[in-house]
């Protein structure tokens, strides 16, 4: 955590900032999604509370905390409680675990008579070595929630939602984690860092053992694994439980699916599970595939480095990573309206039809797409003189 | 040394709710609650390999044991009406008598490793090496990949095949035990 009182205060704050930062955007994200929908229902939405009907998001957190309180008889109290917990923690974790912005760097500096030494602060609320494995790990754990409420509820309609979604869950992890085989070996790395490390450059690759560059594109991964990123975005519709995947939560056929029992702030809990895993898939498209939080040629930290040579190291490197924090909350941000716009686009998919995708179609596909990305990376890079 | 304490505070925290969860498994009568207990065991067993610096191993651990198989436990055993099956548990003098047994092997387990874990002192020493740098933990998930498909590349095609056999035997009785895929 840190080796003074600074630098552990610091880190602290960083893990409650970024917890907050994905908690906060639900409700901006509900308010997207509602006028969203009515934009492209040709309806007005909410437009009542406030300017643009923004506080009606107040008005609904307040709604929320102040319903009933209650358990439905014959349920398992424990597992109905717990699962609204569960369904924010994997969320949390893995959004933890994915660098914002790059670290910023502080000189050391006297305070309170003191002197504080050098720092080094990831914009991110733990690094891990093996990012990658981490975040695919947490995800993977959030067919629990629905598991437990399903059950937890001892309704049939709760339970065929929990069913649906496990067994979704189960279908699509298999592609999601073969299509990101192919980035691990584009990049060789585990670590975000150096996935966007690499791509902050110009586009450039070796190709039978010449060098090529195209100085006026990114060296983004959508054009080494354009497959795997359609793949891999297939895949999280599914994880996130979005139509066209949203079979759980099928209102024409289970009421409302596992969260049929919920009310009030419990139910407003899961919904904070989906956006937050939502944001997820958009932060790990962005680093995957869209360069992170580098825009080359305009924001990079070699560009602003240049930039701002007349700051002191400090200032530089804080107003560094800001700005590169900005340009990665714009790419998710636009990955977030896709995902959006695709829930009022698409009708449901059949349960047959989901299952066909998932097994007969993605998988086969993201197989072909790791063992055609080994071949070629082997071809590419050996020596040819 | 804090650091020290911390490492070892935390060892034992997981070691003890391991056992915990692990004797959970085995002795509740409810299947739902022994798959759900197992699913901690697994995460618990993720933490320790993290605590030791394989956070290749941990991740791939709670991603294939907690974040998959469990999952398919968990959802099988929902589809079923478990009511003969919790009051076969419930009592009994033989399901007694099997929980009693599981429960001596566990503390018979626990007895040998504390007169055992004098000898260990060369696994300490390597583990106390810190690792949790970027490099470090990169260069263990390469040597693991290294060995598995050169040393070992033999037993672990084999288990692939064994695993292939297994899903194919699957289907093959389910198809003959008759319901939505049965062959006429």
């Amino acid at each position: 955590m840190g080796s003074d009182i600074f630098e552990f205060s610091i880190n602290g704050l960083k893990i409650i900032i970024i917890f907050m930062m994905m908690v906060q955007i639900v409700p901006l994200l509900v308010w997207v999604e509602r006028r969203g929908s009515a934009y492209i229902q040709n309806r007005f939405g909410p437009n009542r509370v406030g300017p643009l009907g923004l506080t009606q998001l107040l008005a609904d957190a307040v709604k929320f905390l102040t319903k009933e309180e209650f358990v439905p008889q014959g349920s398992y109290k424990f597992f109905f409680y717990l699962a609204p917990v569960v369904a924010l923690i994997p969320a949390a974790l893995a959004f933890g675990a994915i660098p914002l912005s790059i670290p910023i760097q502080v000189e050391a500096f006297t305070m309170m008579g003191r002197n504080w030494g050098p720092y080094t602060f990831p914009f991110q609320s733990f690094e891990l070595g093996l990012g990658v494995v981490f975040v695919l790990g947490a995800s993977s754990l959030a067919a629990y929630a629905l598991l437990l409420a399903g059950y937890g509820s001892n309704n049939k309609y709760s339970l065929f939602g929990a069913l649906r979604a496990s067994a979704q869950t189960i279908s699509y992890e298999l592609s999601m984690g073969l299509s990101i085989v192919g980035v691990l070996l584009v990049y060789n790395t585990f670590n975000f860092t150096e996935m966007v490390a690499q791509q902050s450059g110009p586009l450039a690759f070796k190709f039978l053992g010449n060098d090529l560059l195209i100085s006026w594109l990114p060296n983004w991964g959508i054009f080494y694994q354009p497959l795997g990123a359609i793949l891999l975005f297939a895949a999280f519709f599914a994880e996130t439980n979005r139509l066209p995947f949203d079979l759980p939560e099928a209102e024409g056929e289970l009421v409302a699916g596992y969260h049929t029992e919920y009310g009030g702030f419990k139910m407003n809990m899961f919904y904070i599970g989906e956006y937050g895993h939502m944001l997820v898939a958009s932060a790990l498209m962005t680093t995957f595939f869209f360069g992170g939080y580098t825009l080359y040629p305009w924001l990079t930290p070699e560009s602003l480095n240049q930039a701002l040579s007349s700051f002191s190291p400090t200032q530089a490197s804080l107003i560094t990573a800001f700005s590169l924090h900005l340009v990665f909350l714009v790419k998710v941000l636009f990955f977030l309206w896709i995902f959006i716009h695709v829930r009022w686009t698409l009708p449901r998919f059949r349960y047959d039809q989901l299952m066909d995708l998932g097994w007969k179609t993605m998988l086969p596909w993201s197989l072909v797409n790791a063992i055609v990305t080994a071949v070629i990376i082997v071809l590419m890079r050996s020596h040819w003189s | 040394m804090s650091t020290f304490i911390i490492s070892n505070l935390w060892f034992y925290v997981l070691a003890l709710s391991l056992i915990f969860f692990a004797f959970k498994v085995v002795t509740s009568a409810n299947p739902i609650h022994s798959a759900l207990h197992l699913v901690l065991t697994m995460m618990g067993v993720a933490g320790l390999f993290f605590h030791l610096n394989a956070q290749f191993i941990a991740g791939v651990q709670v991603i294939v044991y907690a974040g998959a198989v469990m999952v398919l436990f968990v959802m099988v055993l929902m589809l079923f009406d478990l009511k003969h099956e919790f009051n076969a548990f419930a009592k009994g003098l033989v399901s007694g008598f099997l929980k009693l047994m599981s429960v001596a092997l566990v503390v018979g387990y626990l007895v040998g490793v504390f007169l055992e874990s004098g000898e260990s002192k060369g696994v300490k020493a390597s583990l106390t090496t810190s690792g949790d740098q970027t490099s470090t933990q990169l260069q263990v998930t390469r040597d693991l990949a290294q060995l598995l498909y050169t040393k070992y590349v033999l037993v672990f095609e084999v288990l692939g095949v064994l695993l292939l056999v297994v899903a194919i035997g699957a289907v093959a009785i389910s198809r003959i035990q008759g319901g939505t895929h049965a062959k006429h």
